[in-house]
């Protein structure tokens, strides 16, 4: 039995209109839900704190300001010390598989089609040659992510499984949806892969290390730090 | 290598109640991105030693003793006394991307060495 046969057998057809139907709403539900509940929850581990600020004193006299290019030079050196200067490569990996995750599934214009005939209003859509593109980021990033994981004996020493999991999983529904899209394989199983792997990451997301996307500003951006950025006013409550 | 009875699980579970929040948060926000080694100038100067990275350090510390709920061998704590005390001088330069607050997991690591008697030594 062939692949197309075997998905149109009536107890397999039920099957998949649940994956398309209210698996689909349940892992949105739980995203979005996990995603409020879990975030209080990390903000219920901060206090707010008065914050004290150094003020010059009125004897103060301004040393000569530096020139626009004095000023750029000071603060590229400046970041040859910290970790873009350190690890250029890594961040800069980093950076762009992290975007390119967020922003590839919301402007896809499958996605919005889709948006669009269940609630009649859509997003902005990329071209299918842009999110062509920005998927194949993600997925060399991917790429570097994991022989960065087998091969750096620094990475190496701290990976365990589940940072292979993880990464899977992050992987997994732009994969499909690339090769879904292109129509290698065979497509109805590629799509039915996409959705799951796509439900199974929003459902991941408040529950494990994907949690990072809001630790990251709440530890950054609300908790007073020496690395801190922005104005924060909280501190750690452990 | 089973439990010795030189360890006193109570001790170390204490330690481990009393913080659990920041142990049980930075070990789950850790995401092994290796990141942070540069800027410990000890895995500098030692050629890149990986067992000198901070993340590794406190994983390996604190960490490992949260997983294991405190039941470790005297030789395991013995191994952690190294990492904590050895291999890091708590000069808390260590930089985590995402704001973990490593020196001070360390430090945890340090209290529970001591609660059995392991310091840095300095006639080694």
């Amino acid at each position: 039995m062939n692949m197309t046969a075997f998905l149109t057998i009536p107890s397999i057809a039920v099957l998949l209109d649940f994956i398309r139907g209210p698996l689909v709403w349940l892992s949105f539900i739980i995203f979005g839900l996990g995603l409020i509940v879990q975030t209080f929850r990390l903000l219920n581990l901060t206090q707010k704190k008065e914050t004290r600020r150094l003020a010059p004193g009125k004897e103060f006299v301004p040393q000569a300001t530096l020139s626009k290019r004095e000023c750029f030079f000071r603060r590229l050196a400046f970041l040859k010390i910290t970790i873009i200067g350190q690890n250029a490569c890594m961040v800069m990996f980093s950076f762009l598989f992290h975007v390119c995750l967020v922003i590839t599934p919301i402007f896809l214009l499958g996605h919005n089609v889709l948006l669009d005939t269940s609630f009649g209003f859509s997003f902005i859509s990329f071209s299918e040659k842009t999110s062509d593109t920005l998927t194949l980021i993600v997925l060399m990033s991917g790429l570097v992510f994991l022989l960065r994981r087998l091969l750096l004996p620094r990475v190496r020493i701290l990976t365990t499984v589940y940072d292979f999991i993880l990464l899977f999983v992050a992987i997994a529904p732009f994969l499909t949806g690339y090769l879904a899209h292109h129509h290698i394989f065979n497509y109805n199983i590629m799509i039915i892969l996409h959705i799951l792997s796509g439900e199974l990451m929003l459902v991941m997301i408040p529950f494990s290390k994907f949690f990072h996307m809001v630790f990251f500003f709440i530890s950054r951006f609300m908790i007073i730090s020496e690395h801190s950025m922005g104005a924060p006013k909280r501190s750690w409550q452990f | 290598m089973g439990k010795t009875p030189e360890i006193n699980t109570d001790s170390i579970k204490s330690i481990l109640k009393q913080n659990r929040k920041q142990i049980k948060l930075g070990l789950a926000m850790c995401a092994h991105c290796s990141l942070c080694a540069e800027s410990c100038f000890l895995f500098v100067s030692k050629d890149n030693d990986p067992e000198y990275m901070p993340s590794y350090k406190f994983i390996n510390s604190i960490g490992r003793l949260y997983k294991k709920k405190g039941k470790v061998s005297k030789q395991a704590l013995e191994e952690m006394r190294d990492l904590v005390f050895e291999k890091c001088v708590l000069c808390t330069r260590c930089y985590c991307p995402f704001g973990i607050d490593i020196p001070s997991l360390i430090t945890l690591g340090r209290s529970v060495c001591r609660t059995h008697g392991l310091f840095r030594e300095y006639d080694r």
